[in-house]
């Protein structure tokens, strides 16, 4: 009996193994272009990334993995410079705005797509209409429902058709839009362009096994030139200790987003960093009703708070200072005054406020592990302002409902946010002070004026002046305590190539080996 | 026998039913999922137009009532994300999900039996108390730490095997094993009670006395009698195994349903969670259900109660 049963407990183990016999093959093949030879190491790479894409789909969900992962494949209009997050053409050569809400753009010619299909009009037509198209279900539509129309003009020019001036049109181009094949799509449907995507970008989709890998060919014949790694596989590690493994152990070439207390046992030669387009702060709310609908108590607060000991103690140095709403990569950016770590004049400012600083007594709402040390760097603040005598209560919260905090005015008196990646100031300002927008903590019925009146300018030196004067404006209304922009950290293989970008996409075209 | 299976049946549909009617009010407490979709710089009308698109905007109720009256007819709805069949997706993650719970089974099994049997066997010695001692440990350690200390050591120190991933053989070493160390405990410490049970029974002690040898004794009478209790055990953790790797399966990357629940569950994309805690009901009723059937056929005073 017990023989048998023994026998039947091998035979099973046999059947399995042979059952996985093809997918041993492939993954076999992927483990040796990721191994030690260096003639295929040189034509291969194996990225660690943190979360899968949710689609294959272009222009559908609004998610920094899933724009990162399907750049790979898919051309922009416009990309911005990995460096200084300026504009620079790709499948459009040029544009203008040729009034308030016309804009022209003249593309690129002699652009294929990965299946031969010729890059044109009618294809940046489809793929704004698809945004737009209500039963596409795609989250971007949110942003471009002032899109009126997409007008082909000829085969290598178009023109868009807004309802409202839409200044900030280059931008969201920039940032959204992904150039799909229309042919393509309408002949295999939605459901199958999901899965096994067609672009113009400089790799082809080869394989995609969900939550496990997304491997990606070279496309021979991209216009801007044949890649110079030929094999390209994103594997998807969610657990950051698993990451480092895999990169410690050599089988993952490259990985984003390294804690701050982690660089020094990767080694500081391995590790990569960038100042991010996206900053951190503490936002003061005077939308919710407390002490912090008085300036001066804003002002106490920025000056009791000592943002470069924050930086310096809890993130080891790896962020870059912002002391206004905007970083310095953004259009239209001013150096604003900061202000001085002032404890005494923190509680005079309060007492001007009718206050003693122990009568206040301030909740502070905090995210765990979505910006780095983030709840961390809420403990550092409290004691802060608990050692002027302010009693500060921190509320971390799990990510969705921080959010909802925020957007419901459920928060309390301060609460810490992340925004980007941000590069102009239109979408920054108007979202983040103005009495209805989601995630704003602050309103002033002059500044909102001004707000809107300076976000339907068009003209460049007319939006300069707007744009300075409120970045002052914002920092005199002690709107936030500016904290930092947030340092990317990348672990990167000795003899790999590669620039960590300030929009934090990884463009596998961009990076090669020794 | 009819009537049991029938009343047994009945009792599988109350248990998936609930199961899904608990998390169902669970997730929603997490609140309103609609935000997470759509970019931060969204204005409000967006916000509730995508709301009124996803339904989020009426009473939970009505909510719950459709979405019973379509699951019944197995419609869990769309992924909130990607617009793709919620239940297609958990279904294509159930090979990866089988494949690691049954070989985590097969190896505790192995693993467990023989030396279950022997430490009750040596029962009182230095062998015994030391896998006792182990097993013990085993059902203490976290699988998630269990895991990272084996990927630490045999994938970054020693790189023998590849840290995460699914699909090969290699791939598959590391989660079996630290999916099967709970069970491997569990299963050496049922063993060695039910065999030392056995043991001290009197036929146990009277073929001794008639000259069996300690071999016969020990596999012929002993373990196959003790069996029994055990095969229940399996059929329970076999239910565990299948629903509980999540942890496991996270730590590994290794692409199956806990994988997929795990990461809906962060993204709240209700459908896939609703869908995937079905499938995992389901499962786990239906095991149980199996092995109510059998149990019942094996002993009728089951039957009778």
């Amino acid at each position: 009996m017990l023989k048998k049963s023994l026998l039947a407990v091998l035979m099973l183990l046999f059947l399995a193994a042979c059952t996985e016999g093809t997918d041993v093959e492939s993954q076999n093949g992927g483990a040796d272009e990721s191994g030690n030879t260096d003639g295929e190491q040189q034509e291969s790479i194996v990225i660690g990334f943190e979360g899968d894409a949710a689609t294959m789909m272009a222009n559908h969900d609004v998610n920094y993995t899933t724009d990162t992962l399907i750049r790979n494949i898919y051309d922009p209009l416009i990309d911005r410079d990995g460096q200084t997050g300026e504009f620079v053409p790709v499948l459009a050569e040029e544009w203008e705005n040729i009034d308030e809400t016309t804009w022209y753009f003249k593309l690129k010619e002699g652009v294929e797509f990965h299946n031969g299909a010729e890059f044109n009009a009618e294809s940046v037509k489809y793929s704004i209409d698809y945004i737009l198209d209500e039963s596409n279900g795609s989250y971007y539509r949110s942003r471009w429902v002032d899109v009126e129309e997409v007008v082909v003009v000829s085969d290598y020019e178009v023109e868009i058709h807004t309802s409202r001036p839409f200044p900030s049109m280059i931008e969201r181009i920039t940032e959204d839009l992904l150039i799909m094949e229309p042919g393509y799509v309408e002949e295999v449907g939605v459901d199958t362009a999901s899965n096994e995507p067609i672009g113009t970008g400089p790799y082809t989709f080869v394989e995609w096994s969900r939550d496990n890998h997304l491997k990606l060919e070279a496309f021979d014949d991209y216009w801007q030139g044949e890649p110079s790694i030929k094999n390209a596989e994103f594997r998807i590690i969610p657990e950051f200790s698993a990451r480092m493994s895999a990169f410690m152990g050599g089988e993952v070439h490259l990985f984003k987003n390294i804690p701050v207390d982690s660089v020094e046992e990767i080694g500081e030669d391995r590790v990569g960093e960038v100042p991010s387009s996206r900053i951190n702060y503490l936002a003061l709310s005077n939308l919710v009703d407390g002490p912090l609908e008085d300036v001066n108590v804003r002002k106490a607060i920025n000056h009791a708070i000592n943002a470069d000991e924050l930086l310096e103690a809890v993130l080891n140095d790896y962020g870059t200072r912002i002391t206004g709403p905007l970083s310095e990569l953004n259009s239209n950016y001013v150096e604003t005054e900061d202000y001085a770590y002032d404890p005494d004049l923190a509680v005079e400012l309060i007492e001007e406020a009718g206050y003693t600083p122990e009568d206040l007594t301030l909740t502070l709402d905090t995210p765990s592990g979505r910006y780095p040390m983030d709840s961390h760097i809420a403990q550092a603040i409290a004691s802060q302002l608990q050692s002027i005598g302010i009693n500060v209560e921190v509320q971390v919260n799990e990510w969705g409902n921080h959010l909802e905090g925020v957007q419901n005015r459920e928060t309390g008196d301060m609460f810490i946010l992340g925004w980007g990646p941000a590069f102009e100031p239109q979408s920054t300002i108007e979202n983040l002070f103005t009495e209805d927008a989601p995630y704003s903590s602050f309103y002033d019925e002059e500044l909102e004026e001004k707000i809107f009146e300076t976000n339907a300018l068009f003209d460049e030196d007319a939006r300069f002046e707007g744009y300075a004067e409120l970045q002052h404006d914002l920092v005199e209304q002690a709107a936030w305590v500016p904290l930092w922009q947030q340092a990317d950290l990348y672990a990167i293989n000795e003899s790999l190539n590669f620039s960590p970008r300030v929009d934090e996409k990884i463009n596998v075209f961009e990076i090669s080996w020794e | 026998m009819l009537d049991f299976i029938v009343k047994r049946f009945i009792q599988v549909i109350i248990v998936v039913f609930l199961a899904l009617t608990v998390v169902f009010f669970l997730i929603r407490l997490s609140g309103d999922p609609t935000t997470l979709f759509l970019p931060p710089d969204a204005p409000r009308e967006q916000i509730e137009e995508y709301r009124e698109q996803l339904g989020f905007n009426r009473p939970l109720y009505a909510q719950y009532g459709d979405f019973m009256i379509d699951a019944v007819q197995g419609d869990f709805g769309e992924s909130l994300r990607s617009g793709e069949d919620a239940l297609g997706l958990v279904l294509q993650r159930m090979p990866a999900t089988f494949q690691l719970a049954f070989a985590a089974l097969i190896v505790s099994l192995l693993i467990a039996i023989p030396l279950g049997v022997l430490s009750a066997y040596k029962r009182n010695t230095l062998f015994d108390r030391i896998g006792v001692g182990l097993s013990v440990v085993g059902q203490a350690i976290p699988n998630f730490w269990f895991g990272l200390i084996l990927i630490f050591i045999f994938a970054a120190q020693l790189q023998f095997l590849p840290s995460s991933g699914g699909g090969s053989i290699s791939h598959m070493i590391l989660p079996v094993f630290t999916l099967a160390l709970y069970s491997i405990s569990r299963f050496v410490r049922f063993t060695r009670s039910a065999m030392l049970d056995v043991l001290n029974k009197d036929y146990i002690r009277t073929s001794k006395a008639a000259g069996a040898p300690t071999s016969s004794l020990v596999m012929k009478y002993a373990l196959r009698n003790s069996l029994i209790p055990i095969i229940t055990l399996v059929a329970l953790d076999l239910g565990v195994l299948l629903g509980g790797a999540v942890v496991t399966e996270v730590v590994f990357s290794w692409p199956g349903v806990g994988r997929l629940l795990h990461q809906s569950l962060l993204n709240r994309d209700f459908p896939i969670v609703l869908a995937g805690v079905f499938i995992i009901a389901i499962i786990y009723a239906v095991i149980n259900f199996i092995a109510d059937i059998l149990y019942a056929y094996v002993n009728p005073q089951i039957r009778v109660k």
